[in-house]
């Protein structure tokens, strides 16, 4: 794939996480103008790399969420469900390209936008049928906050009053009616339709509308306005409204600044000192007013230095370098957060794998290197002590490239929660389960490895607790909780380990339905049951057979799928552990390690079985001619450049047989022991591997030869050698 | 520059309305007001006493607006640095460059109501939020 491409796939993945982001936000507090701005912007950047790269479709679907957004910002309304439901079905579809793209390297040749396209056009239709007369007349409350600004900051609502033509017949008198009312700030009127020439004029017909802003609340506003209400329009003046208005002084701000710039610019003739004093003067004015007093001294004192040395330059950079600086708190946050990006550098996930790699490589080489400098010193070398001393450096210098890769592959554990809250809103609508999901510990971190593969897992959690955990509305009812459940996603840092906490308020489990399901199931014999307390009981649900058979759904409990969660955190080298009160609700505690220690291993097979062999031990690999094997004793020796290196067979070893050598035809792995050289003979040489080591416990803990376990991918168990005991 | 104390403008405008909408919001936001009916009587406020804002009509009988303008801004600091507030009818951009060119702040097409004017004139003289 081209770099282009490559980093097009990298941008717009976050971009569409970042979308998805604000568009759920924006689903909880639809006013968020800061988040409709931030999502608008993550489509608008989106629809520009699909440029780039020239994708059509892509830019043609994401132009419809784009506009969706634009007019909920031009009509200053809030973004409709619908449209955040398109939007997110929008994004999928840009997900399902950018997939193909990454497997095919080329952007999809049969990709159409027509379906999102139809979704954004039926939408469109509904909204202009239920909604056109409202979004027409919306833009007049952002005029009357404007046109009355001292006054809009203390509004608590907004009137638009058409009264009726014939009004004025049944003796009203509308004007009156508004000033009347309680808590009158401000008012304005207007023609309802534009005044006809006077000679068409009817002067009984009432042609006004009334604007008017109040104090009170619209619900004292409608009661005081009585049957006359049905010909407003009221509306509640909250902070959303206001910021438009705080939005207006800074647009005003902008415009005055930029005035005195013009008043600045060069012209024919020397400007008078009093145009230049007077440009200085309001520009610092304005800056004052909006209570930037650092920027409106800077201002002034560059203004007296241009008056004092009749140059322009100082005061028109001191002006121009206000108005790029923030203009409002809200644009020093996105500098601030622009600053953040610049100290960071996007780097692909593959590239510090393939570092990781490099590095476990390089572990190897330098055991290896440690192995030359012991031949060396026992051929006493004028080379061995300046390369045991390069040795030490080199293992030094390793150590450290090896702590600093696993810091690069930290992430924070958000990158794996922000798809959350989109899963709980899909199960929730789903099962008909109105549910909160409240993150925590977003920002604590795991390693990479971990970050990845923890995601199934929860996902299984979460959907357990919402399933399982989380009872229907009435049961909810009945017991006195709260309509929408509560599942709380919470991780934190313990040592050196990461623990993640998946709670919900549902029913609890119950343990004598889980005993009596396991009877049921004959997973366990019934005096065993009887015999087990109730915290053994409960972790009945995590073993395999438990999970399957449609009678567990019944179960008030969870049981659904844990035992592939355990067996998914276990292979993290992790825990999990299972609380509940019944009524109260259900807690799982995942406990994973900090940092995955990946060890290389090198597959061998013997005796008809793989085993694991970790290849910082391994030195070389070869084939040597049976000739070349020798008995010594009871054992055997093999020839290697000199040297004669114990020689043993893994699989009779690990059988117990007779060090018997009649099939000596195997590849034979030579491997670093304790400082001694060691030579072993295999069947099979497999790969190389990255595995997590698990220690051995239980039953295995004891055992001689080996190092510890690991599970496969596929779920089986890769045991790996300790050589150096092996060879004892 | 105390900031209690409070900011004086001059509107200068030949219609009396006009004069009196303006005075009545500035005086409701706290700011003191003088009238002038024309450019040379504003002057001779001018000469008299200081302002913190000048609130200027284009369109005047004896000194327009933009004559006035540039007679003030030739005079001696700080007399001739007083900022100009000027409100006209007339929305064409290039009014609005000759206002700029007499040394105008700044330009605001009429109708100019109460709480922008208020707004403008507390950019204008910079008076302190809160």
């Amino acid at each position: 794939m081209d770099e282009l491409l490559a980093q097009f796939l990298i941008e717009s993945r976050e971009l569409v996480d970042k979308a998805v982001d604000d568009l759920l936000a924006l689903e909880k507090t639809p006013n968020n103008r800061e988040r409709l701005e931030d999502a608008f912007r993550a489509f608008h950047t989106l629809k520009g790399g699909a440029g780039i790269v020239e994708f059509a479709a892509m830019q043609e679907a994401l132009h419809c969420a784009e506009d969706a957004f634009a007019a909920a910002r031009a009509e200053s309304r809030s973004v409709s469900a619908l449209d955040i439901g398109n939007c997110l079905s929008c994004l999928d579809q840009v997900l399902e390209w950018l997939g193909t793209i990454e497997q095919s390297g080329a952007i999809p040749p049969d990709a159409d936008a027509g379906d999102i396209v139809a979704l954004f056009a039926r939408a469109g239709a509904q909204q202009k049928a239920s909604a056109a007369p409202r979004t027409a007349g919306d833009g007049w409350l952002a005029g009357l906050l404007a046109a009355h600004a001292s006054a809009a900051s203390t509004a608590r609502s907004a009137v638009r009053y058409t009264p009726e033509a014939d009004c004025f017949f049944r003796q009203q008198d509308p004007l009156a009616r508004i000033a009347a009312l309680p808590g009158l700030l401000a008012v304005d009127i207007g023609p309802r339709v534009p005044w006809p020439k006077l000679d068409d004029l009817d002067p009984f017909s009432c042609n006004l509308t009334i604007t008017a802003l109040f104090a009170t609340s619209p619900a004292e506003v409608a009661a005081a306005l009585g049957d006359e209400s049905r010909h407003a329009v009221i509306e509640a003046v909250s902070d959303r409204t206001r910021a438009i208005d705080a939005e207006s002084l800074a647009r005003k701000a902008a415009q005055i600044l930029e005035a005195q710039l013009q008043l600045l610019a060069p012209a024919g003739e020397p400007h008078p000192q009093g145009r230049v004093a007077s440009a200085g003067l309001v520009a610092a004015n304005v800056l004052r007013h909006l209570g930037r007093s650092a920027e409106s001294e800077a201002v002034a004192t560059a203004a007296a230095v241009s008056i004092a040395e009749g140059r322009l330059e100082p005061l028109v950079e001191a002006i121009a370098a206000a108005m790029k600086g923030p203009t409002s708190a809200a644009a020093g946050a996105s500098a601030a957060r622009r600053k953040d990006v610049g100290q960071t550098m996007r780097v692909g996930a593959d590239r510090i794998d393939a570092l990781v790699r490099l590095t476990g490589e390089l572990i190897v080489a330098k055991n290896s290197l440690g192995h030359s400098v012991k031949v060396a010193e026992q051929q006493v070398s004028d080379l061995a002590v300046p390369l045991k001393s390069q040795h030490a450096a080199l293992d030094r210098l390793v150590t450290e490239l090896q702590r600093a890769v696993v810091a690069m592959r930290v992430l924070p554990l958000r990158t794996a929660f922000q798809r959350f809250p989109r899963l709980i809103r899909e199960i929730s609508a789903e099962l008909d389960k109105p549910a909160a999901l409240v993150i925590d510990g977003e920002d604590t971190e795991a390693d990479k490895a971990i970050v990845e593969t923890i995601v199934e897992p929860l996902v299984h959690l979460l959907r357990n607790a919402l399933d399982h955990g989380v009872e229907d509305g009435a049961t909810r009812a009945q017991a006195g909780k709260p309509a929408v459940a509560t599942i709380r996603l919470s991780a934190a840092r313990d040592g050196e380990h990461v623990v993640i906490e998946v709670t919900d308020d549902g029913a609890g489990i119950d343990v004598t339905k889980i005993r009596q399901a396991a009877l049921d199931r004959n997973l366990k014999a019934p005096e065993a049951l009887a015999a087990m307390s109730d915290e053994e009981a409960l972790d009945l649900v995590f073993l395999p057979g438990f999970s399957t058979a449609k009678t567990v759904t019944h179960l008030s409990g969870r049981g659904v799928g844990m035992d592939v969660v355990r067996t998914a955190v276990a292979r993290l080298g992790g825990q999990v552990e299972l609380r509940t009160a019944a009524g109260r609700g259900t807690t799982v505690r995942v406990t994973l390690p900090f940092s995955v220690l990946v060890t290389q291993v090198m597959t061998v097979e013997a005796g008809g079985q793989v085993f694991g062999i970790p290849l910082d031990a391994v030195v070389e690999t070869l084939r040597v001619d049976s000739d070349r094997i020798f008995a010594v004793g009871a054992a055997h020796a093999i020839v290697l450049r000199d040297r004669t290196i114990p020689l043993l067979r893994l699989a009779n070893v690990l059988t117990g047989r007779p060090n018997d050598h009649s099939d000596d035809s195997g590849p034979i792995v030579i491997a670093e022991l304790d400082g001694q050289l060691g030579a072993v003979q295999v069947d099979r040489i497999g790969g190389r591997m990255d595995i997590i080591l698990k220690p051995l416990d239980g039953l295995l803990a004891g055992v001689p030869g080996l190092a510890g376990s690991a599970l496969l991918g596929d779920g089986g168990v890769l045991l790996v050698l300790d050589l150096a005991e092996v060879v004892q | 520059m105390a900031d209690d104390t409070p900011k004086r403008v001059l509107v200068i405008d030949d219609a009396t309305l006009v004069r009196r909408y303006y005075r009545s919001a500035l005086e409701r936001a706290g700011f003191e007001v003088a009238e002038a009916l024309n450019g040379v009587e504003a002057l001779e406020h001018l000469l008299a006493a200081r302002f913190d804002l000048l609130v200027v009509d284009v369109n005047m009988p004896q000194m327009d607006g933009l004559s006035f303008l540039q007679t003030l801004r030739a005079k001696s600091l700080p007399l001739s640095s007083t900022p100009a507030l000027v409100t006209s009818t007339e929305s064409a951009p290039q009014r609005i460059a000759a206002a700029s060119a007499a040394g105008a702040n700044f330009y605001v097409v009429k109708p100019l109501h109460a709480e922008a004017l208020v707004q403008y004139a507390s950019l204008l003289c910079g008076i302190r939020h809160g």
